[in-house]
């Protein structure tokens, strides 16, 4: 499937990319836009104003994917607190990792194009999904 | 008060702000305080009902882009643009306006430090990671650095060193140096 999203990704689109290629489509081609109407009538779009995969209410659009796809692990709504607080620092969530992650994308933004900042950051969400994951079966930090 | 206006960015004359013009419903009342919090927290200029705005820049047409669609969400109107100020007057009355509103918040925060000084360890300690934490929500939307930040930052990292050792006022400063947005 082909997907679209705005050009300069930064961390809801990354963690959206990721999300989509690990839980929602094997095999999936992005592409990068300056404005919603360029979207191709074939790809979906998400992480823009004004389309279904985006953001809902207080929600960012990691949460809406997690919403429309029924992704109730807790291991990704962890993964989603981290992406909105990263993203929108309102303390809806506690994710005290999230200022790291905010720069480190907005540092990479500044170094990679969109398709390196998808490459180098898809490592980086599998790792923090493990993370949780053994976080969440400990019940402590794991080490 | 002295404005710092990013010259490595700022082509001459008056840089592009992005404006968003929005109406809300009075009732139901959640919607409207949820969007004057996130204003808030995003340190946006009111220039008039309904009209704010924020020097542009991706992040800015961004946050402002969501927040426009979460008015209409809750059924309302709202609109995002992008615009000069007509006069480098108008653009620097309303950075003043901006970082005097920061100035504020950074003049709180050192009190805050001044007044944990006479708190025990422990609190003291609290009191720091507090500070912190509020100097780095105000930086988010501090477009216009005004002095009373650097004032700010060193009376924080002056608590955190503890009375026994000098604060390091400047080595505090210099960090609050030179950042640019």
């Amino acid at each position: 499937m082909r997907w679209a999203t705005r050009q300069g990704v930064h961390i809801d689109r990354a963690a959206c990319a990721w999300l989509i290629r690990r839980f929602i489509d094997p095999d999936p081609q992005f592409l990068f836009v300056a404005d919603a109407s360029e979207v191709p009538d074939d790809a979906t779009p998400f992480d823009m104003p004004g389309v279904e995969y985006s953001h809902h209410g207080a929600d960012c659009t990691f949460e809406t994917l997690l919403r429309r796809h029924d992704l109730t692990d807790p291991v990704l709504w962890r993964v989603a607190a981290l992406v909105h607080e990263a993203d929108l620092d309102d303390g809806r969530y506690d994710a005290p990792e999230a200022p790291g992650f905010d720069l480190a994308l907005r540092g990479l933004s500044m170094v990679a194009g969109d398709e390196q900042t998808l490459a180098l950051t898809g490592p980086l969400f599998d790792g923090a999904y493990e993370f949780f994951r053994r976080q969440v079966m400990l019940g402590r930090e794991p080490a | 008060m002295h404005i710092r206006v990013d010259s490595t960015t700022r082509a001459p004359g008056p840089g592009e702000w992005v404006l968003l013009m929005y109406r809300l419903p009075r009732e139901p009342s959640t919607p409207r305080s949820a969007v004057w919090r996130k204003l808030r927290r995003l340190g946006v200029a009111q220039l008039a009902d309904g009209l704010v705005t924020l020097p542009a820049d991706a992040r800015t047409r961004e946050q402002l882009d969501w927040l426009a669609e979460e008015i209409q969400e809750a059924a309302g109107t709202a609109g995002v643009w992008l615009a000069r100020p007509a006069s480098m007057a108008q653009e620097r009355d309303l950075a003043t306006a901006m970082a005097a509103e920061r100035a504020a918040e950074y003049a709180a925060v050192r009190e805050g430090a001044h007044a944990a000084a006479a708190l025990d360890e422990p609190a003291q300690r609290r009191a720091v990671r507090r500070l912190r934490e509020e100097l780095r929500r105000i930086r988010r939307r501090d477009f216009f650095p005004p002095p009373e930040r650097e004032a700010a930052v060193a009376a924080v990292e002056a608590l955190a060193a503890g009375p026994a050792t000098s604060p390091p006022a400047a080595p505090a400063a210099a960090l609050g140096k030179g950042r640019l947005r």
